[in-house]
């Protein structure tokens, strides 16, 4: 009884911790945003009224003799506008002519038409001409000038009081916040702890610095044995490869570790974000992403209705913290969580040079960008471990060089564990820490990929013993 | 820290353009359309009475149509249960407000918990068929409805039809007025269709989506099956009470032939016709499907003399449209948009070598 009430005590806080760490990424994310968006707005502001300014002088300017670029590249503009003017009419007039042969009527009409265009011409030279009365005008202009200054730097100031007060606001009530949820956060971390160690068995079960283990899987379809008491484990931060020949299980396999099959027998262990050991074979199928576990298909799996940005949006999920309701009528929070989704999303685009294909729909695109559009979608919810099955199949040399360019690369820079099904020896031995060979659902070999390389057992179960 | 693209609201030009481009644009200016209808008959332009009642039922059934949109076009599922639901929404306000006397706003709250419930049953039943076969289940859901509004005479006065000509509201009885019930649906059209954008955009709408496409690739992504199909079941049969007790308040008449087979094909005609996925594309088909007949052709002594040929209509528009057009009269104008753009495009281009000559 009591353990029972401590498992419920533990689920909770586990509860409790998520949303709270959930709530402070939330803060951190989006306060540098909302500043940023002011910041921006201030500078349009300020560049408006600048644009203002200029075309407020500009006369007094020229009447002062002071004709910079600007005046004369207004001026030329002016000047470019009456010649584009007029030269459709001549076309008119031309094409007018060619229909009706009568040169004589439209001699006259043509000399209207150049002597009204130089007319135009000598008007804007004339209001681009300085003043005669040279002093006043200058005077006139400085008088401007200074009256714009003082606008400006008013303006400027005002702007620059609000940005910093709305910053420091910010940021005060961010350091607030953080460090109220922090302390909360710590609490929940030592009870935690606490009834962890208090009832966890699982922890004889699974290392330290395991991620995943399996122990004894089996799965059976019927009387085909898949998987036939299966046993490894896969240490944190490495790239684990599971190798075989065509029909060996590995895929079974992941669809074990990820629940889409229930397994006949045996346990799978895992180490989350909090360190704490879990039973796999306790999960649903949907909720085994909240732990931090994402797969790929060997068949590219994407949204193809939606685009590619809205695609990573639907791997967050599991992110969103606003209810049914809230997303009913679009309350101020779930706006917010959309907009960091779409900052975390345009990131992991942007770190795959995806970013190009962002409003394009899945249909169309090259199979080697289907399947890092898959990569990248598993990215999008912070994972621990990440599964890929088969990632380099249908792909060209150069593609699957990128490949391996890019799986070393979000091992390094987003700190998962990697676990790959491949049947391109070439990338198994190039990029794994591990590698595990398979057949017929058993166990061949386990080690670096030089040892599998000289392994005679694994080279009997491709090419054949003799 | 980089911004990517979150600004784009900045860039935009005037305030007439921000308004225009407002994804709710749309659906103020239909109401202020139907509105500005209904205003003209009250000043004394003389407009039939049919044409109003006829878009007044459209409106009902858009908001009907709209509910299985989702179902159909988010969720992937197919029902031809509609008909039964509207029929159990008319008839729970009418024996509600005949026998009992309750008042609209707690027969709405009633339809909403009794929608809630209907709606989780069919949705369970939907876990385990798939397809053709959920629309058969449904289809036989609907008929025992039809049976129990024929037979339960106590409730629904059986074939004869129940008749409803007042509404309670705070405790008081009102005589009908179609004039302000046809405003009220109006605004609550305009509501309906806002709350199904913002669940068509939100991230359970996108969940509904990714569980369409690809079942397992959203289990993957944390998408909880069961919840959303409840969801959508549930949503399209809170929308399927909510168009019956509107057509009570509206009609006060409801008969259990209406229910039957032909108005959830009609349903789910409109909402192929127009285009699943798209609010304007169900408003369309549904004014396609039913407006046309109701307020249009109602009103030509030719289809008058012989009804039936809107039925031959409605067929061959069917057809057409599925055939050409897979995506639906959505599709369609956004197509026709982009041809009649590059035409006037041409045109002018032709306009000018006429009256300029060709280029030098």
């Amino acid at each position: 009884m009591a353990k029972m009430i401590d498992s419920i005590f533990k689920l909770y806080l586990t509860i409790k911790i998520d949303r709270i760490e959930t709530k402070i990424a939330f803060l951190k994310e989006y306060q540098p945003i909302l500043i940023d968006t002011l910041k921006e707005k201030n500078d349009k502001k300020l560049q408006k009224v600048a644009l203002k300014h200029k075309h407020q002088l500009l006369p007094y300017a020229i009447q002062a003799g002071h004709i910079d670029d600007y005046a004369l590249e207004a001026k030329a503009l002016e000047i470019k506008k009456v010649e584009d003017q007029f030269y459709w009419h001549h076309r008119a007039l031309k094409q007018a002519l060619k229909r009706n042969n009568n040169q004589t009527a439209y001699d006259s009409k043509f000399a209207l038409l150049t002597s009204k265009k130089n007319d135009a011409i000598q008007a804007i030279e004339a209001s681009y001409a300085v003043s005669s009365d040279l002093t006043t005008a200058q005077k006139a202009y400085h008088l401007v000038v200074e009256k714009q200054k003082i606008e400006y730097a008013k303006v400027k100031a005002k702007l620059e009081e609000q940005y910093v007060t709305f910053s420091t606001n910010k940021k005060r009530l961010l350091d607030e916040k953080v460090s109220y949820l922090n302390k909360k956060l710590e609490i929940a971390l030592a009870k935690f702890n606490h009834y962890q160690s208090g009832i966890n068995s699982l922890d004889e079960m699974i290392d330290q610095d395991t991620i995943l283990k399996l122990d004894r899987l089996s799965m059976h379809f019927g009387g085909l044995k898949a998987v036939d008491e299966l046993s490894f484990s896969v240490k944190k931060g490495e790239i684990f490869g599971l190798i075989g020949p065509n029909g060996a299980g590995k895929t079974t396999v992941f669809n074990c570790i990820t629940r889409f099959y229930k397994a006949t027998s045996g346990q799978i262990f895992y180490r989350n974000r909090l360190n704490e050991p879990l039973n796999l074979n306790q999960f649903v199928v949907h909720n085994v992403i909240k732990e931090g576990i994402v797969r790929t298909f060997q068949n590219v799996e994407l949204i193809w209705e939606l685009p590619i940005l809205e695609n990573l949006l639907v791997a967050g999920h599991t992110l969103y913290r606003t209810g049914f309701f809230g997303q009913l009528f679009n309350i101020r929070r779930i706006r917010r969580e959309e907009m960091i989704m779409r900052q975390k999303a345009l990131k992991i685009l942007s770190d795959l040079d995806l970013l190009a294909y962002q409003y394009a729909y899945p249909i169309g695109l090259p199979y080697g960008i289907l399947k890092k559009i898959e990569l990248a979608r598993t990215l999008m919810v912070n994972p621990q471990l990440i599964i890929l099955d088969e990632p380099a199949a249908g792909l060209n040399d150069a593609e699957t060089d990128n490949l391996a360019l890019t799986i070393k690369k979000i091992r390094d820079e987003y700190q998962a564990t990697i676990f790959l099904v491949e049947h391109d020896m070439g990338l198994v031995m190039e990029i794994c820490d591990t590698v595990c060979a398979i057949s017929f659902g058993k166990k061949l070999a386990i080690g670096t990929p030089k040892e599998i390389q000289s392994s005679q057992i694994v080279r009997e179960a491709y090419l054949g013993g003799e | 820290m980089m911004l990517y693209s979150v600004n784009r609201s900045l860039e935009r030009k005037t305030k007439l353009h921000q308004i225009l481009h407002h994804p709710y644009f749309g659906f103020f200016a239909l109401g202020f359309l139907l509105l500005f209808v209904q205003f003209l008959r009250i000043t004394g332009v003389n407009i039939p009475i049919t044409v109003l009642r006829g878009l007044g039922l459209t409106m009902i059934y858009i908001i009907i149509a709209l509910g299985f949109s989702i179902l159909l076009g988010y969720a992937g599922l197919a029902s031809l249960g509609t008909a039964g639901f509207v029929g159990i929404g008319t008839y729970l306000i009418g024996y509600l407000t005949n026998a009992k006397g309750y008042s609209i706003s707690m027969i709405l709250v009633i339809g909403f918990l009794g929608a809630i419930a209907i709606g989780t049953i069919v949705g369970f039943i939907s876990l385990r068929i798939e397809g053709l076969y959920l629309g058969i289940i449904t289809l036989g859901l609907s008929e025992i409805l039809n049976e129990v509004f024929k037979n339960a005479t106590a409730i629904t006065n059986g074939t004869n039809g129940l008749l409803m000509n007042r509404i309670v509201l705070f405790g008081q009885y009102y005589q009908f007025n179609s004039n302000t019930i046809f405003i009220a649906i109006v605004f609550i059209l305009i509501l309906v269709m806002v709350l199904t954008l913002n669940i068509m955009k939100s991230p359970t709408g996108r969940a509904m989506l990714a569980m369409r496409n690809s079942e397992s690739a959203a289990q993957a992504m944390g998408v909880s099956v069961l919840k959303y199909r409840l969801l959508a079941f549930i949503i399209a049969t809170v929308y399927a009470f909510l168009g019956g007790i509107l057509y009570m308040t509206y009609i006060g008449f409801s008969i259990p032939t209406t229910w039957n087979l032909a108005f959830s094909l009609f349903v789910l005609a409109a909402v192929i016709v127009g285009g699943s996925q798209s609010i304007a594309g169900v408003v369309l088909g549904t004014f396609m499907i039913f407006g046309l007949d109701l307020a249009v052709f109602q009103q030509i002594t030719f289809f008058q003399e012989n009804p039936d040929i809107t039925f031959i209509l409605n067929g061959v528009l069917i057809v057409v449209v599925v055939m050409f057009y897979p995506g639906g009269l959505a599709r369609l104008l956004i197509n026709l948009k982009f041809k009649i753009t590059n035409l006037v495009k041409k045109l002018m281009k032709k306009w000018k070598a006429y009256k300029y000559g060709e280029d030098d």
